[in-house]
């Protein structure tokens, strides 16, 4: 994983000390609210409904054990004992002290970790693969690009200013796994004929009220012209998105406005003056990056089968088929430990918990972790004979759930228990709709069925691209939930698509009942072996229409 | 009479100006310095004006700072460069690396916080109107350095 130097040392040094002092003034009074709003967002720190929540970047996920220590330390001592993995690959903290916010980036410098950029109307921290430089299917190892990324947005003098947030995913994947389709900048990489880099850029897609699927904008840009095509995009957002409204400010709404036609020529305008310029990466910066990521020294081994183990223990068969992915080195795997618990809200996670993930690191995966944006740890190399061990180990401490992929491990916003600008609570239907069903014969028999959850327009739970998708919604101060069917954010070689609501909202007791209406529709559908997403594809919404609402007309 | 920093030729300082007479872009003629919004576009006409400010018109509006950096790198423009408005001292270093040599201290704000932060950074990953070259075009960086 990348290692800092001195020089990104010295920059985040500098930058606890610039925020220290922009705290001292606010307190001083200063700085207004609203201008201090400004300067806190861009260094992470929310003031939430019961306390400031402070947003740690974990750039595109990827941790060392020292740094999830530190962060169990700080959710020890300056928290209530627990952070929560969000969506974006970073870790929340939702019961900071705001005077006490300097002392923790102190802490996270001390461990290379900083909350630069993880809110705020500018480019936010860059996503991948959670399997990244560990997948069986991955064509190019997409950190180091994303590593220069994060370098050339940090704290840009023009882009950190824009008409709203801005955030950058990348693979380098078959399957794309990072949901490239629903970012303001989504980047394919693929391998040119000539063996180096190229990027395919897909532009305004996003989830928010405005669910868009990103245009395809730049086709095989090469790796040299990553910075400046990158910098001819923001450019034309900077100028040109609207500031007006802060619900029409992003960039979807910009190429939507345009046309994905006229924005590419506009795009195409300022790179032909930017092409050859400054911007461009030099070799050498590519190799230094690539050189941070180089494989750990795998031991030659073989696959194992794990016949008889599968047979003595059912719960870890079940495992070993949901949880670990294949690896690019035979004899490893690559481990899901979910954090999706009944009564635990999703992505949560105890500082005794970040301590174990930590050791389990070191004892079995070379102590790299990466946090995945469907909120769960991800352990990239472990041997497979380690596999057991690590599952005991997992389930002696919450985290040995057999679930990823299926419908129990949803992706949830922290919602109206906590977030000021949800319309309703949504951990508790989480737990309702994990309760209901608790079945794992059942749950298995369902397949790959992602059921995402937010709590208001802004998708944080990205519900538009959930097979099932739910949307907290205010109906006259009441909290109800709209459903959605057939989202999907790209995953498994399927193409993304937005999801398609079925009607009228819900009550939130009600949406137990509605979701096993919508999974009866797909078992009475399905042919064999049939997966939801293909089934609803085949037979359309209809269907799951008539019978949901069957008896309310 | 505005309150501005000014950048010298070794150090930035606080003056007192006298006011400047501007035309709008509607107006320009080239007889006065040009005062621009930030929805209009520079040019390589524009670069040709005896002076520019760009109006402010709120802090959190990065417009102008994308006109500044067409200014200076695209079109040329080598004169005056003037922030005005509703500028704030948590953006002076975003504004000095644009490109602006001159930035108006906003009203009831202190020119002393402005001064003080010119530049809370000693190095910068990035490339910018008053230093083109990116982090590793200016430096060798070592793996763990």
């Amino acid at each position: 994983m990348y290692t800092y130097d001195d020089f990104d040392r010295t920059f985040v040094t500098e930058r606890v000390a610039h925020y220290r002092e922009q705290t001292e003034r606010y307190l001083a009074g200063e700085l207004a609210e609203d201008e201090f709003l400004q300067l806190r967002l861009r260094n992470g720190l929310y003031i939430q409904r019961l306390a400031p929540m402070l947003r740690v970047a974990v750039p595109y996920g990827n941790l060392s054990s020292v740094q999830l220590r530190m962060l169990a330390k700080i959710a020890r001592e300056y928290d209530r004992g627990y952070g929560h993995l969000s969506t974006r690959q970073n870790i929340q903290f939702n019961w900071p002290e705001l005077a006490e916010v300097p002392d923790i980036l102190q802490d996270l410098a001390s461990v290379d970790m900083h909350a630069i950029q993880t809110s705020g109307s500018c480019i936010r921290n860059v996503t991948t693969d959670e399997f990244a430089g560990a997948a069986f299917d991955e064509a190019i190892d997409p950190r180091p690009y994303c590593e220069l990324i994060r370098q050339w947005s940090t704290a840009h003098p023009e882009f950190d200013w824009l008409p709203r947030k801005f955030k950058i995913a990348v693979t380098g994947a078959k399957e794309d796994r990072a949901a490239i389709a629903v970012h303001d900048i989504g980047l394919q990489v693929t391998r040119a004929p000539s063996g180096s880099a190229q990027f395919d850029f897909f532009v305004g897609g996003g989830l928010g009220r405005t669910p868009v699927i990103g245009a395809l904008i730049g086709q095989n840009v090469p790796v040299q012209h990553v910075l400046s095509y990158l910098e001819a995009i923001m450019r034309v957002y900077n100028r040109y998105g609207r500031r007006d409204n802060k619900y029409k400010a992003r960039i979807k709404i910009l190429v939507r406005a345009m046309g994905a036609e006229l924005f590419r020529k506009k795009v195409e305008q300022e790179w032909h003056f930017l092409k050859e310029g400054s911007g461009t990466v030099t070799a050498e910066e590519i190799a230094r990056l690539q050189s941070h990521f180089i494989d750990p020294d795998f031991a030659a081994a073989q696959d194992l089968d794990f016949d008889d183990l599968r047979l003595q223990h059912p719960k870890f068969s079940r495992w070993l088929a949901q949880n670990v992915f294949a690896h690019k080195q035979p004899g490893y795997a690559s481990v899901t430990l979910s954090t999706k618990v009944t009564g635990i809200p999703p992505g949560d996670v105890t500082d005794k918990q970040m301590d174990s993930v930590a050791q389990w690191s070191e004892e079995f995966g070379y102590g790299e972790i990466c946090i995945s944006h469907e909120q769960n740890f991800v352990l990239p190399h472990v041997a497979q004979s380690s596999l057991f061990a690590l599952w005991q180990a997992a389930c002696a401490n919450g985290l040995g759930e057999a679930n990823k992929g299926q419908l129990t491990d949803m992706i949830c916003c922290p919602g109206g228990d906590y977030c000021s600008l949800a319309n309703a609570k949504s951990i508790p239907v989480a737990e309702a709709i994990q309760r209901r069903f608790d079945d794992e014969d059942y749950l298995h028999d369902l397949g790959e069925l992602d059921v995402n959850i937010s709590g208001c327009m802004n998708a944080c739970g990205h519900h538009h691209v959930g097979h099932i998708g739910i949307l907290g919604v205010d109906k006259k101060g009441s909290e109800f939930y709209q459903i959605s069917v057939g989202g999907h954010s790209g995953h498994s070689g399927e193409q993304a698509a937005l999801g398609q609501i079925l009607g009228p909202s819900f009550a939130r007791d009600e949406v137990p009942d509605i979701i096993e209406k919508i999974l009866n529709v797909y078992t009475n559908n399905r042919y064999s072996g049939e997966s939801f997403l293909a089934t609803f594809r085949r037979i359309g919404i209809d269907p799951f229409k008539e019978h949901v609402y069957a008896n309310a007309a | 009479m505005p309150t501005q920093l000014r950048k010298g030729a070794t150090t930035w300082e606080v003056v007192e100006s006298e006011e400047t007479h501007y035309q709008s872009s509607a107006d320009w003629d080239g007889s006065s310095p040009l005062l621009m919004q930030c929805d209009e576009e520079p040019s390589r006409d524009t670069a040709n004006a005896a002076g520019i400010a760009i109006e402010f018109p709120s802090f959190v509006d990065g417009r102008a700072l994308s006109i500044a950096v067409l200014l200076r790198t695209r079109f040329g423009y080598t004169g005056e460069l003037r922030a005005m408005g509703a500028t704030h001292e948590d953006i002076v270093h975003y504004l000095v690396r644009c490109g602006f040599d001159v930035i108006d201290v906003a009203k009831n704000r202190l020119p002393e916080r402005y001064l003080a932060l010119i530049d809370p950074y000693s190095a910068h990953y990035q490339g910018s109107a008053i230093q083109p070259e990116q982090s590793f075009q200016r430096i060798s960086r070592g793996v763990n350095a």
